[in-house]
């Protein structure tokens, strides 16, 4: 087991790839802890299949947006498992609309949890992280932070803003022993794509050079080698997991 | 209460590499002796595990001399009940 005798804590954690994170690291031996912030009832059964994994779980309501709330987050992980090894920053939504159309709440709604969550929360969590010198962050952004998408210049705005995070907080705290990098992920099987009209469907698996979209798993899988030791090497990379709908 | 002020000037002069006879009890850390928030945050962390104390990380923008530091590390040992 990859992260034995470790603490992680997910945020965004109870549904999509943020559950598929959580998943992945309660079967490779972490002690869990994943936030939410509607999704009670999905919160709840996956607390309990983590524990059938036979490992601590604590999922917590918190609302990434608010710094205060972040704090009290980190706080009681900390006090809970009395220590944090991982922090993966997944927490997210989407606000699609055109930028002639796009409203001034839908822009920072979207940025403020986004991008100011991942701020919020690893700035609660850095300083355990230096004071330890050692702790991993992975930051969930998205192809269409790397590439652009028409009708997201929110999403798309927050999600390379979590790219120039990494990288500068990467430089930052590498002399301390952490590591930081992003997983980009394209377009991935989850509640987000579920409004996707069928023939846009069809148009985008035309578009994705591997020819089908992504699964979580194709996601946690990356997040566990940047989180492991076999990329002890790697810091302030964004990895993009697409199907090769965008290459460099 | 010297022994605490040795203490502590000594452990900060290893973590700033610096001779201990400049750590003058107000020497100013950020301007006279080149210290930056990353070392304040050592010796935050060093005194945490020296003193077996927790101090918040809030009193970090309070470590700005000698003489406050030891104030900060005696405040610490003091809500645990001991006497430095």
């Amino acid at each position: 087991m990859l992260f034995k005798e470790q603490v992680a804590l997910v945020t965004g954690g109870s549904r999509g790839i943020g559950r598929a994170i959580v998943l992945m690291l309660a079967q490779e031996g972490a002690g869990i802890a994943f936030s939410y912030l509607k999704s009670t009832q999905e919160a709840e059964g996956l607390a309990q299949e983590v524990e059938k994994l036979g490992r601590k779980c604590l999922g917590l309501q918190a609302d990434v947006r608010d710094f205060a709330q972040a704090k009290e987050l980190v706080e009681k992980v900390k006090q809970h498992f009395g220590r944090l090894d991982i922090l993966v920053n997944n927490a997210g939504i989407t606000r699609d609309k055109a930028l002639m159309l796009m409203t001034k709440e839908e822009w920072l709604e979207v940025i403020e949890t986004n991008l100011g969550g991942t701020f919020n929360v690893t700035r609660n969590a850095i300083v355990t992280f230096l004071k330890q010198k050692s702790g991993k962050i992975v930051n969930i952004s998205s192809v269409s932070g790397v590439a652009g998408m028409s009708r997201q210049t929110n999403y798309a705005a927050a999600k390379a803003g979590i790219i120039g995070f990494t990288k500068s907080l990467a430089k930052e705290v590498a002399a301390y022993n952490i590591r930081v990098n992003a997983v980009a992920p394209g377009f991935i099987e989850t509640d987000m794509l579920a409004g996707l009209k069928e023939e846009y469907r069809n148009e985008l698996l035309k578009r994705i050079p591997l020819g089908r979209l992504g699964k979580v798993d194709d996601v946690s899988a990356v997040v566990k080698f940047l989180l492991s030791d076999a990329a002890d090497f790697i810091t302030g990379q964004t990895i993009v997991v697409d199907g090769g709908l965008f290459i460099q | 209460m010297q022994d605490l002020e040795n203490e502590i000037r000594n452990m900060i002069a290893e973590i700033i590499e610096k001779d201990p006879a400049a750590i003058t009890p107000d020497a100013k850390f950020y301007e006279d002796l080149g210290v930056d928030s990353m070392m304040a945050l050592e010796i935050l962390a060093a005194m945490e595990k020296k003193y077996k104390i927790t101090i918040p990380e809030e009193k970090l923008a309070q470590l700005t001399t000698l003489k406050e530091t030891v104030a900060v590390a005696r405040e610490f040992l003091e809500k645990e009940g001991r006497h430095a």
